[in-house]
């Protein structure tokens, strides 16, 4: 019996030493997954049903949550949809009817959309809309922003943002209605007539610091 | 009694040398190099410039006499010119204080420093690299035992020759196996290192610290975040404004890749397991998830009206981490408002081919960040910080009566059970 009791303990011990080092290209056990791995669905996540499950049916799928929100629905606090159509009627002659929603910008929110503009645009647009950003010369076809938008309306930039235009994606799904709309606001304040350039946060941060957040 | 004092001094032998075998000859001395790595190498490197700058040559950079320990023991304190250049050069990154650090172990540190030489590529076929000395201590270790061994076998064998011919008797000695002493000298070394290794594997287990899995495609961070200083908000955006960093969609990838169908970066792809990745032959794997059709630059038809382009799906990456469950984390809470740097948990992404797990996400690594970490703490009279603060009226009167000098994030509760379990 006492034999058989130091047998045991061995083997146990050992198994745990066996759990614990792990190759690194797998995640390893869990002491207790029901606890360790969410039950809720967690959004762009993998809820691997290998590891853990309820329902004997689904045992053993993987299933991956990347969807969109369902159709018609608004997010709370979120502005209006944009409902010009994508087509150049849409671009050319409705979107100019759009106005923009927000009051002007002043002082920390003009900030944090410039924030939002080195982030998201600035990449290929440059920090000033000088077209000069690190990947716009490996994009190509990048336009200068402030060569442009002065001759277009609020609107027609913010359908560009919508929808995208030439090698330019969509930035719908990265930037809420609100901080596109923001973003349109700073691009008027790098616009050489409207604002010297001296005074526009952009100065602050250049292509290199913004890759650091 | 001394039978007894015989066994008694087997099996101190035997302990001692348990003791010799298990002892690492590194702890036996705290060095420059040990201390460095300790608490200067996450930020610093000595040859080039990392999170903070580059250590080598520090000398002729810093101003004479004992600066260098005062910007050790606190370096948000120090508002002499250089001190300031400093801060404004690596902003928002500030150094850690190391008020721990005695005046001879900065000496030690900074002695490794100016000692320092890059390590040079050896290049001597099946040779090994001689730095590491424990191996070599390990042998003698061994050896020395055997020898002690032997004697004491020789000691017993002489001891049997000389009662016999003096014609005492005795029992007859019991074989090795059998000795109680021996017994019990490898029991106690089974225990000492089944234990070690047992707790380790338990600690470990559920911790996934350098897990590094192999995703569907090979995204090299250092390609994109590093070399095209492409924002981690970019893609991650969901950092800032909710609980999830979120992993961006393909239409995210497509902003930049409907235009960039090849790979002629200057970084060469290499695998974990040295094979070298086509860089063009991932992005049009990229293309296939997305239902991109490269020669006519257009998105497949959608002809079975799923909403999506005909062949589109998905990217199923592989998260890499995962708290448990009963752990509550906001990344929003620490991006935004804590403003956090991305790098101070996920460590230098930018500088990462393939991405692992650089911290443990152990409950003590979180204490002991909110242990450190300051918060913006409101000052009332330049009306300067996170005004959420001004509320914390005792702590406002123990600033300014030199009470406290700084609010961390346990003050204000950060390590209290029920803000992360609940």
């Amino acid at each position: 019996m006492k034999k058989l009791a130091i047998i045991a303990t061995l083997i146990l011990s050992m198994a745990v030493v066996f759990i614990g080092c792990k190759d690194k290209r797998s995640p390893g056990s869990v002491y207790m997954p029901d606890m360790a791995y969410s039950r809720a669905y967690e959004s762009y996540a993998t809820r691997d049903s290998a590891i853990f499950t309820m329902d004997p049916n689904d045992a053993g799928h993987k299933i991956f949550f990347n969807n969109l929100p369902p159709a018609g629905t608004l997010k709370r606090g979120e502005l209006y949809p944009f409902n010009v159509p994508n087509d150049s009627n849409g671009l050319l002659n409705l979107s100019s009817l759009v106005k923009n929603p927000l009051e002007p910008l002043t002082g920390k929110d003009l900030e944090e959309a410039g924030r939002l503009f080195n982030i998201n645009c600035a990449v290929c647009h440059g920090a000033k809309g000088e077209n000069n950003g690190p990947l716009a010369a490996k994009v190509g076809g990048v336009k200068s922003i402030i060569a442009l938008s002065p001759t277009y309306s609020d609107g027609r930039i913010f359908f560009v943002t919508e929808y995208g235009q030439l090698n330019m994606g969509s930035y719908a799904s990265q930037l809420s209605r609100e901080q596109r709309w923001r973003i349109v606001q700073y691009i008027r304040t790098l616009e050489p007539k409207t604002a010297p350039a001296t005074t526009t946060p952009a100065a602050k941060t250049d292509s290199a610091t913004v890759a650091k957040k | 009694m001394s039978r007894y004092r015989k066994i008694f001094n087997r099996i101190f032998t035997s302990i001692f040398l348990v003791v010799l075998l298990s002892i690492n000859n590194q702890s036996l001395a705290a060095d420059g190099a040990a201390l460095f790595k300790a608490n200067c190498a996450s930020c610093h490197k000595i040859d080039k410039d990392f999170t903070g700058p580059a250590l080598k040559g520090w000398k002729d950079r810093v101003p004479a006499g004992d600066w260098i320990y005062k910007w050790i023991g606190n370096p948000g304190a120090q508002t002499d010119p250089y001190s300031t250049t400093l801060k404004a050069k690596w902003k928002p990154v500030v150094m850690t204080k190391f008020d721990n650090l005695k005046k001879d172990e900065v000496d030690a540190i900074l002695k490794y420093v100016d000692d320092w030489a890059p390590p040079t590529p050896t290049a001597v076929p099946g040779g090994e690299p001689a730095t590491d000395n424990s191996l070599l201590f390990g042998i003698l270790t061994l050896v020395l035992a055997l020898i002690a061994f032997i004697l004491l076998q020789v000691n017993s064998n002489l001891r049997k020759l000389s009662d016999e011919k003096e014609g005492v008797l005795r029992p007859e000695p019991v074989p090795a196996y059998k000795n109680k002493t021996y017994l019990m000298a490898g029991i106690l070394l089974l225990f000492a290192v089944g234990g070690y290794y047992t707790i380790n594997g338990a600690i470990g287990m559920g911790r996934m610290q350098n897990y590094q899995p192999e995703q569907p495609i090979f995204y090299s961070h250092q390609v994109h975040a590093g070399t095209n200083q492409i924002s981690c908000l970019y893609c991650h955006g969901g950092a800032q404004d909710s609980k999830q960093a979120s992993i961006p969609s393909v239409n995210t990838c497509m902003n930049c890749h409907k235009s960039i169908n090849k790979y002629e970066g200057p970084d060469k792809l290499v695998r974990e397991d040295g094979t070298a990745v086509d860089g063009t032959a991932e992005i049009q794997k990229l293309y296939a998830y997305a239902g991109w059709n490269e020669a006519t630059k257009t998105y497949n038809a959608d002809k079975n009206n799923d909403g999506n382009p005909d062949g589109a799906k998905p990217i199923e990456w592989v998260k890499v981490h995962n708290l448990p469950d009963h752990v509550y984390f906001n990344h929003s809470q620490h991006v935004k408002v804590g403003k956090q740097q991305c790098q101070t948990c996920h460590g230098n992404i930018q500088q990462m081919p393939e991405v692992y797990q650089f911290s443990t996400l152990s409950m003590g690594w979180c204490i002991n960040c909110h242990r450190d970490t300051k918060v913006d703490f409101y000052d009332k009279e330049n009306k300067t910080g996170n005004k959420y603060y001004s509320i914390y009226e005792k702590f406002h009167k123990d600033l300014k009566s030199g009470k406290m000098d700084s609010v961390t994030v346990e003050k204000i509760g950060g390590t209290e059970c029920q803000k992360c379990h609940y």
